[in-house]
């Protein structure tokens, strides 16, 4: 059974009609999956949604098989979530918060807790108000994954956290997953930590899902063309190749993007083209995301 | 032998692994029966996903460069399990391709791949020379 439906989801705001238009998506056990887009791109939107925070204005939502606004209690016990924007009372420690959270889950692992605590180093008694962005990620963390939840929704969990900061994150994630084989579904802007964590990818541009795809067979379908820079016409011409997906000028060149094996390409770039020495190459996983939802030229 | 990986790399990570265990092998770094990191040590050392651990250990051992014994861990395998020389040669089939799309990437030529072949095979065979046995063609 699937841990996470989303089927058809819309959600409108006043001043933004169309945060999301239309998402579907499916989440087996097991599953890591990285959602990246371009800010206001409506990830965190369908992140509420699915932690069952947000109510769609269109659209089913099941998790764990049920109904988060039927039986949302269920729903909230077997669910961790953690966002960047998180109200938190400023003046409780964070001993204290993370007593609260260990009364509201029957499946608190006290073991864990201590664990974590001990690990992450987190000063129990100031008040979160006190602590640096990071230590203050870290109460967080405890407190949505303490009680072994099912399914582990981030909302850009390393954002704003130094280098160190983000690198303690990936390494307890990757820990939590190598003994848990945890659920994960995860929001980035930094698409190295997508590519160490995800095994799944998704990306979401102006409310809907423009890809959604095994993350390294993802990589390996696509390379790039590189050619001098060229006049509309040309790049017209390029847009009639089967495979074309984007095109954007750097310099004195254009690069553009094709979902197409690389032998192919060429050869029809030379033979049906006459573009003859082409250089074509594989891109890094940032670099496709610029190309997909980068403005094009 | 130390793993390295590099995300934001052209390779997923999961073929830099592979990678890294393939090159390993012909150079002999990795000899048969050699223990390899379970999925869940590499991960945290090289900070991964153990699933994509997996997927390389997966696709090696599919190739038949490793092999899992269950309750013990994942070793390298003596590379010359039982098959006919025309299932062997299959095997290598998907490298041929393999190599001839980089190749094109590359803007490589076919002489020069064939080239390239030819001194690196030479490389190998001073290299294993030594103490172990000669490859039969």
């Amino acid at each position: 059974m699937a841990v996470l439906e989303l089927e058809g989801i819309r959600r409108s705001y006043e001043g933004t009609p169309d945060a999301l238009r239309g998402v579907s998506l499916s989440i087996e056990p097991g599953e890591v999956l990285g959602l990246v887009g371009r800010s206001g791109a409506g990830k965190t939107t369908l992140l509420r949604v699915a932690a069952g925070l947000l109510k769609p204005s269109h659209g089913a939502v099941t998790i764990f098989g049920l109904d988060p606004w039927q039986r949302p209690v269920e729903v909230k016990r077997r669910l961790g979530y953690v966002a960047e924007s998180q109200a938190v009372p400023p003046r409780l420690s964070a001993g204290a918060l993370i007593a609260m959270h260990r009364e509201l889950y029957p499946t608190w692992d006290r073991d864990l807790e201590r664990t974590l605590l001990a690990r992450l180093a987190i000063p129990a008694s100031k008040p979160i108000a006190a602590l640096s962005k990071g230590e203050a990620r870290k109460v967080l963390l405890l407190c949505a994954i303490a009680h072994r939840p099912e399914l582990l929704i981030l909302d850009e969990p390393a954002g704003g956290l130094d280098p160190v900061a983000r690198r303690e994150f990936l390494e307890l994630s990757i820990e939590l997953l190598a003994q848990n084989g945890s659920t994960i579904l995860f929001s980035s802007h930094h698409m190295t930590d997508v590519e160490r964590i995800a095994g799944r990818l998704v990306v979401i541009e102006r409310g809907e899902k423009l890809i959604d795809s095994e993350l390294a067979a993802f990589q390996q379908e696509h390379c790039v063309a590189v050619l001098p820079a060229a006049p509309a016409p040309e790049v017209e011409r390029l847009r009639g190749v089967s495979g074309f997906v984007r095109s954007r000028a750097r310099g004195s060149s254009l690069y553009a993007v094709f979902r197409r094996e690389p032998g192919e390409l060429k050869s029809e770039l030379s033979d049906r083209l006459q573009l003859p020495d082409v250089a074509i190459s594989r891109l890094s996983l940032e670099e496709m995301f610029v190309a997909f939802v980068g403005a094009e030229s | 032998m130390r793993f390295q990986i590099k995300p934001g790399d052209e390779l997923p990570i999961y073929r830099q692994i592979m990678r890294q265990v393939v090159d390993a092998v012909a150079g002999a770094r990795l000899r048969p029966g050699d223990k390899l990191p379970s999925h869940r040590e590499l991960s945290q050392e090289l900070v991964i996903a153990p699933l994509t651990v997996k997927k390389a250990y997966d696709e090696l051992e599919r190739e038949g460069y490793i092999e899992t014994i269950r309750g013990q861990g994942t070793f390298v395998g003596d590379q010359t399990r039982a098959l006919t020389t025309a299932a062997r040669l299959e095997r290598l089939r998907p490298l041929a391709q393999r190599l001839l799309h980089e190749a094109t990437l590359l803007n490589i030529e076919l002489k020069q791949v064939q080239h390239l072949i030819d001194e690196e095979n030479f490389r190998l065979e001073r290299a294993r020379g030594g103490g172990a046995e000669k490859r039969s063609r």
